[in-house]
This record gives C-alpha cells, sequence and structure tokens, in this order.
C-alpha cells in the first residue's frame, strides 16, 4: 500500500513536470509590448505584427466629440485615421483592422464632459474623447486620460509642428495628456454699414487696435454715436453663460491676470475685474448693450441682432464666421436663411479685442479643444490585460495619424476654427487644395465625405479660406484661461456677477465685493484662489 | 405571535420590505456614507475609503453662512414648497370639486386637460414655458401684453427677484402638480354614494354647502394623503426647475431649491463633488422625514389607521 502511494507520487510530481515540459513552447509569452521609434509607419507594423501573433484581428475603438454642426471632424478625424492606418497594416499584408464602434457626437460640450466623467469609471466612455482644454486638468487629476508624454516623445517632431502655447494648453503638471484639435480666436466684429453711417473710418484700424491706440473708451464712443444717431439699435451684443470665456478677455485686455503660476492659485484680479464689470455696467446703463443679454436666446435675439445689423459692434468667436453662413439666423428679409459668403465679407470688419485703456494690450482668447486618450481605452478588445501597452500605443498613434496637416486642415476650413499644426495652416492658403476639398477630390474614406458633403459645399470658399489667414495673426495675441480645476467654479461666479451688473442690481464695487464674498464663502474655493490688489480710485470710463 | 401568522405576514411584506431596503435604505445609508467621504468627479476608486468626517458638513455650514446664494437657495426652498404645495393640493381639491358637479363627458375632457401638462416631456413642457415667460418680445406674455397695450417695454419675468423668479417656477411645477391631487380626489369623490349629495339636493344645499360639509370631510384622508406625498414630492424635485434656470429664464439664486442645488453640486459643475452633494442631500432627507413626521403627527395620520370595528 504504502509504494502504491509513492508510486501515486511520484505519477503527480513526473505528470506536473512533465506538463511544465510539454507545455514550454506553448506558454512562451507573444510579445505584448513595443517600442514607439518616431517612424510612423513602422511603429504601426510592429504593433500590427503584434496583435497578429496575439490573434487579434479586429481592434475595436470609440470616438467621443462635441461641438457646433460644422465640427464634426472632431470625431471623423479619428475615423479618417483608422482607415488610414488600415491601408498601412493592409499595404504591409498586416491582416488586422481597426473598427470605429461609435462616433458619439454631442451639441453641448459640457453635457459631453458630464457623460464622460459618470462613464469613465464605468469603462463606457468613449476611447477617444475630443473636448474643451479646461477640463483636462481635471480628468488628468482623477487618471481618467491617458499620460501620453512618453509616447509623444518618440513623435517630437509632430509635436514641434504645433503651435506650443496650445502644446502648453494640453499639459497637466508638465506632463501631456492630449493633442489640440482646434482652436480659435475671439475677434470684434464690427458692422461696415452701422460704422458707414456715423462715420466711423474702419480703414487701418486693425492696426490702430494691435498698436494700443484703439482702447475701450473708443469702443463706447462709437457705440454711444451709433445708437445716438440711430444707426443702430445696440452698440454691443456679446455672448453670454459663464463657460464662454469672451468676456474674461476684458480682465486680460486690463492688463490683469486669472493665474499665478508661482503659487499655481487662481487669482481674482479686483483692479482688472473692477474695469471690467465697471465697462458692462456703464454700456448698459446708457442703453448701448442689452441689460438682460445674459438671459438672451442665442438663435432667436443674439444672432438675428448680429446678423441683421441691430448692433455696431459684437463680441464672438472666429467660428461665428461660418456658422452665420449654415444657419437660418438671418430674417429681415421675411423667411430666414443663412448669410452668403459675400455678404459676410462686406458687412463685417474683424479686429482683435481692444485694450482696456492706453498702456494696455490687446488680447484675444482661446479654448483649444484636445484630442484626449481614454486611460482604459482598447478595454473592450481581447486580451486588453496582456496588450494594454499595444492598444494605448496604437490609440497615441491613432491621434498622430487624426492629425495629419489635411484632416487638421479641413475642420479648419469648414467649422472656421484656426489650425493647431503650421503644415495645416500652410495649406489653407493652398488655392489648389482647396478647390479638392471643394470637390471632395481629396484622399478620404467615403463615410467621411458623405458626413461633411453638405457642410463642405457650404462654407469651402476663397472668402472664408482668406478670413481664416486673416485672422491666425491672432494667435500671437492669445491668452488661454487656466487650466486648473477650480477654473470653472470661478467663471461661474464672474457670470453671475456680471449679469448683475448688466441689470443694475448692483454697483462694479458691490460687484467686486459679491465676487470676493462668493469666493471667500466656500473654502475649498478660498484655499485655492487669491484676491489681488484693490478697487482703483478715481477711476473713470470712458477716458478722454 | 403564532408562526402561521408570521409566515403570511412575511409572505405579504417581504416584497415590500425588500423594495425599502434596496431602494430607500440602502441609498440612504450610502449617501450618510458617502456626505463623509471626498468623493467627487464619480472616481469611487479613489475616494471612496477617503474619509473625511463631517467636513462636508462643515463645509455645507460655512456656505450656508458666509454664501448670499445659500441663502437664497433655503429661502427659495421654503417658498416653493410652502405655496406649491397649497396650489397642488387645494387646486387639486378645487379641479375636483368643479367636475364632481358636471356632467361627466365634459368633466373627463376637462380633467385630461389638467393632465396634459404630466403627460407631456419635461423639456418639451418646460420649452412652452420658456417661450412663454421669456423676458423680451419673443416671450409670449410679453408680446400679448404689449399689442394688448397693457406695457410699453418686455418684463423679464423670472429675473424680478425674488417674487418674480418664485412665481415662475410655482407656476410651471404647480400645473404639472395639481393632476395628482385631482386625479386623487376625483376618485374619492366618486366612492361617495351619491345619496347623500341627492339627498342635500332635495334639502336645498348650495354646491359649496355640499362640498364643505359632506364632500370634504369624507376625503380628509385622502387631503393628508395627498398632502404628505406631494410635500415629499416637492421637496425633492428638480428637473423643470433645472432647465429652467439652465437655460436663464429664472434668477439662479431664487430659482435653486435645495433638491437642484443637490443635483447641480452632485453632477452639473466643471467639478462634481459628489460628497458635499450628499451631506446636502442628507440634510435634505432629514427635513424630508421631520416635515412628514410632523405632518402626519399634526393631522393625526394614526386615526385613519386604526382598526375597523366588528370583523375582527
Amino acid at each position: 500500500m504504502r509504494a502504491a502511494a509513492l508510486w501515486l507520487v511520484a505519477l503527480v510530481i513526473f505528470g506536473v513536470i512533465a506538463s511544465g515540459c510539454i507545455g514550454g513552447e506553448e506558454a512562451k509569452t507573444s510579445q505584448t509590448e513595443v517600442q514607439l521609434t518616431g517612424d510612423l509607419t513602422k511603429d504601426l507594423v510592429e504593433i500590427g505584427k503584434v496583435l497578429e501573433q496575439n490573434g487579434v484581428n479586429e481592434v475595436k475603438f470609440s470616438a467621443w466629440g462635441s461641438g457646433d454642426p460644422n465640427s464634426v471632424m472632431r470625431v471623423y478625424g479619428i475615423v479618417e485615421a483608422a482607415r488610414r492606418i488600415n491601408k498601412i497594416w493592409a499595404d504591409n499584408g498586416i491582416n488586422v483592422k481597426i473598427v470605429i464602434t461609435e462616433t458619439h457626437y454631442v451639441a453641448s460640450f459640457q453635457d459631453a464632459y458630464k457623460e464622460y466623467l459618470s462613464k469613465q469609471p464605468l469603462g463606457q466612455a468613449g476611447d477617444f474623447f475630443v473636448n474643451s482644454y479646461a477640463f483636462l486638468p481635471t480628468l488628468a487629476d482623477e487618471g481618467y486620460i491617458l499620460d501620453i508624454t512618453d509616447y509623444a516623445k518618440a513623435y517630437q517632431g509632430v509635436v514641434d509642428d504645433f503651435y506650443p502655447s496650445l502644446i502648453e494648453a494640453s499639459k497637466f503638471n508638465g506632463r501631456l495628456y492630449g493633442l489640440p484639435q482646434d482652436t480659435e480666436a475671439r475677434p470684434l466684429y464690427i458692422r461696415r454699414d452701422v460704422a458707414q453711417k456715423i462715420g466711423f473710418e474702419l480703414n487701418g484700424l486693425d492696426e490702430k487696435v494691435k498698436n494700443g491706440e484703439f482702447t475701450w473708451s473708443d469702443v463706447y464712443y462709437w457705440a454711444k454715436k451709433a445708437k445716438d444717431e440711430g444707426a443702430a439699435e445696440w452698440g454691443l451684443i456679446h455672448r453670454k453663460g459663464s463657460a464662454h470665456p469672451d468676456l474674461i478677455q476684458f480682465i486680460f485686455a486690463f492688463g490683469g491676470r486669472l493665474y499665478d503660476p508661482n503659487t499655481g492659485k487662481l487669482v481674482v484680479d479686483v483692479p482688472a475685474v473692477y474695469k471690467w464689470l465697471y465697462v458692462e455696467w456703464k454700456f448698459a446703463r446708457d442703453g448701448l448693450l442689452p441689460e438682460d443679454i445674459m438671459s438672451w436666446d442665442w438663435a432667436k435675439q443674439i444672432h438675428p441682432a448680429i446678423v441683421e445689423g441691430r448692433t455696431l459692434f459684437d463680441i464672438g468667436g472666429t467660428w461665428y464666421w461660418t456658422e452665420w453662413q449654415t444657419k437660418q439666423y438671418y430674417a429681415k428679409d421675411g423667411t430666414p436663411r443663412g448669410l452668403k459668403p459675400e455678404e459676410v465679407k462686406e458687412w463685417f470688419y474683424y479686429t482683435l479685442f481692444p485694450a482696456g485703456e492706453k498702456g494696455d494690450k490687446p488680447v484675444t482668447l482661446s479654448q483649444p479643444f484636445v484630442w484626449m486618450i481614454n486611460s482604459k481605452a482598447g478595454q473592450l478588445n481581447p486580451k486588453y490585460d496582456e496588450l494594454k501597452d499595444v492598444y494605448h500605443k496604437l490609440a497615441f498613434l491613432m491621434l498622430i495619424k487624426a492629425s495629419d496637416p489635411d484632416i487638421n486642415a479641413i475642420h479648419s476650413v469648414i467649422s472656421a476654427h484656426l489650425p493647431v499644426r503650421k503644415e495645416a495652416a500652410k495649406l489653407i492658403k493652398d488655392e489648389k487644395w482647396l478647390s479638392d476639398l471643394k470637390a471632395l477630390n481629396l484622399d478620404l474614406s467615403d463615410d467621411v465625405k458623405n458626413n461633411i458633403r453638405d457642410i463642405v459645399q457650404a462654407t469651402v470658399n476663397p472668402i472664408n479660406a482668406q478670413f481664416l489667414a486673416d485672422v491666425s495673426y491672432m494667435l500671437e495675441y492669445t491668452h488661454l484661461a487656466p487650466a486648473h480645476p477650480k477654473y470653472p467654479a470661478l467663471a461661474d461666479i464672474f457670470k453671475e456677477a456680471v449679469d448683475k451688473v448688466l441689470r443694475g442690481e448692483m454697483t462694479p464695487e458691490e460687484a467686486v465685493n459679491y465676487i470676493i464674498q462668493k469666493v471667500k464663502a466656500d473654502p475649498e474655493l478660498a484655499q485655492n484662489v487669491e484676491i489681488q490688489g484693490e478697487i482703483p480710485k478715481d477711476w473713470k470710463f470712458p477716458q478722454g | 405571535m403564532a408562526r402561521g401568522k408570521l409566515r403570511d405576514l412575511s409572505f405579504f411584506l417581504s416584497p415590500m420590505v425588500l423594495m425599502v431596503f434596496l431602494f430607500y435604505l440602502v441609498p440612504l445609508i450610502m449617501t450618510v456614507y458617502i456626505s463623509m467621504t471626498r468623493m467627487r468627479n464619480w472616481n469611487v476608486d479613489r475616494y471612496l475609503t477617503e474619509f473625511v468626517g463631517f467636513y462636508n458638513y462643515e463645509r455645507l455650514f460655512y456656505m450656508f453662512q458666509h454664501d448670499p446664494t445659500f441663502k437664497a437657495v433655503i429661502l427659495t426652498t421654503l417658498v416653493f414648497v410652502g405655496i406649491t404645495l397649497m396650489i397642488n393640493v387645494f387646486g387639486g381639491l378645487a379641479l375636483a370639486l368643479a367636475t364632481f358637479f358636471i356632467n361627466e363627458r365634459p368633466a373627463s375632457s376637462y380633467r385630461l386637460l389638467w393632465l396634459l401638462p404630466r403627460m407631456s416631456p419635461i423639456a418639451v413642457y418646460s420649452l412652452v414655458w420658456y417661450y412663454f415667460f421669456h423676458g423680451s418680445e419673443i416671450g409670449t406674455l410679453n408680446s400679448i401684453l404689449m399689442s394688448l397695450g397693457a406695457i410699453s417695454e418686455p418684463i423679464p419675468w423670472g429675473q424680478v427677484t425674488p417674487w418674480g423668479a418664485w412665481s415662475v417656477i410655482i407656476f410651471v411645477n404647480g400645473l404639472v402638480g395639481v393632476s395628482f391631487g385631482m386625479i386623487v380626489f376625483t376618485s374619492a369623490l366618486n366612492q361617495i354614494p351619491r345619496e347623500l349629495v341627492i339627498a342635500a339636493r332635495v334639502d336645498g344645499a348650495s354646491s359649496w354647502q355640499i362640498s364643505r360639509r359632506i364632500l370634504i370631510p369624507m376625503i380628509k384622508w385622502h387631503l393628508l394623503y395627498v398632502l404628505t406625498w406631494q410635500f415629499l414630492s416637492l421637496l425633492t424635485t428638480y428637473p423643470h426647475l433645472f432647465l429652467l434656470v439652465q437655460w436663464d429664464l429664472v434668477n439662479r439664486d431664487y430659482g435653486t431649491t435645495l433638491a437642484l442645488y443637490v443635483f447641480n453640486t452632485a453632477f452639473g459643475r466643471g467639478e462634481q463633488d459628489q460628497g458635499l452633494a450628499a451631506a446636502a442631500a442628507v440634510i435634505l432627507s432629514i427635513i424630508g422625514i421631520l416635515g412628514g413626521f410632523v405632518t402626519l403627527k399634526v393631522l393625526k395620520f394614526e386615526r385613519m389607521m386604526k382598526r375597523p370595528r366588528g370583523d375582527f
């Protein structure tokens, strides 16, 4: 009996060892990591081979984006990148294919962010996410998006082609978390027809604005003249809401700041904020700016007032240029319609946001959209745990591909956003390329072509391309709202204060104190915000 | 208690006990727990174990002391719940009584009309009132009043603080809520033997006298039920308010109740602070529990629950 037991034990031990030897070849793990070299084709081929060796022939990704209807390339750029990568693999005999399972595109970028925030922890958010850089700090801080700093080192050549300020906007705590997708400037639009009625000479005005000779006191003067002489119903129309940082430009235009890089805290620059609120208050009190503008309806009030020439000035974004052509805001002749490119060119002059007062500088403000990668990107694919590194690097390479200059340039032209790469900016100036785009005679997938065909027809023309070229210089004057997790809360308070001074519920001084009180009332906000400076005594607006 | 009786009770009560446990007690316990963590941005893995004690309650209390908006929120909650509750209960009662005394066919159509707001999707319904109360000439109400010559300038109804904003949110919510009371009261009134009403009529009683002396006393328990239900419902309702504030129709400070504050803090801002929202939600729950308890005690709810006489 004892001998039998010994035999049994020996047999088991032998079996274990034998199975280890037999399975030795099988157990030898296939390659699950790749090193990026900076040669896109080589890296893609390497990744393709690894996937193939591991039995993966189809990689599924989803792309989430948001914005106006003209900005759909924010998701179709990913679709096109997938097609181009598939072609590279096919050309190199690799039997792997990327399939974009979902192109989730919604109008409100804030709603898209909220959806991503709630679904990412559940593993249900898109693999690619394009949204405002303002949300990047929170997403990065929570670990919801991929740190691509090390991947990007291999592609420094591509990264260097992006405008440096936009790459900075894609960082958090010094680490890179995305690649810029688009950006914009926020010009001051001026109605040429209204200006002509009041003798407001626009030729050379942009130079005066650049030199700081034309300030907000001059804006006030001409706005008042337009109103007093009955040339326009309003002197100025601007946007509303806290998420739209157009009005924040006033802080920079008055030489203020919103962020202290030394302390990493947000700043309430009291003198600049006071001057901003005073300008708003003065314009509204004199009937030059609607006192209830913060509750105006976009489609029925704000845009129609601008396109129908019921205001002299308007603070808007570059994307207004094509939005006015594709949305039916103009109803002066009866049936609402979009403007013709020629009309937009004829009616609107554009310049930088003027300096607050003499001695200050003109500004503009950008809110770049950034392509980010979900930190769980590719999780629904086979062998995710083993091949995580490969899926993440593939996702990064897709972003590199989606940033191809032509994809970026197409997006810029059809949505009137500014290109984020220097190569894309060159393409926009190429007439042949523009005519090819107009005819959709470009290397694009049928899916992408079909989805942008109508937008291309409505927006691709020399006038719009010229506009983009004309406003590109504004990026040299651009400021960015701080990428700080607490900034949205502070921006909300600013919005409330502006609303109160416009309506006359508070004087500018009371509104500044209101902002300070609100900041101090929330201990967490108070810890992250510095109150700097004091309300200037005897400050006058307008100045001579 | 006899074993058989306990078994029967368990059998019949267990679904309800399970429901209460799963959908009330568990969420309540979770909310209390989350209110004591730094939970934010849905990051359960990171924050669920980061216990901060009463930090969120202290923060809330500090904000209550120093933030003018927060005081407006509390005041708005009191006014909104108080007045809308009266409209929902007594408006529902008035509608039920009014339709009680007319022919069934027109009465049904009339009741259906009042049910329309409840049947409409919230976004559509809110959009209707957004354009109706809009503070410019595109607002239906303003354009009507201006064309009648009653006003020369549009009135920003929802931005007149506090009563303009309160009136809009109370009106919009009251119109939805009033149908609930109407249905319950109509059903209750239909259970009253017609002979009583006919006899009173024969004796020369007016509709008002019949309502006051016969109908209302006979449906007092229904009144109590609607009152308590609507109180708890109004305390926690926010979807219509959310849209009206979001669309800038009503003033943000005086259009936000505590329930909407909880929602916005948890889900609505750039930084979503579920810990702070949970603390506010716990306070809201305490107010609800206390309010419900007081309502039931003051109106002697237990008298409705006494054992029926005779067949036990």
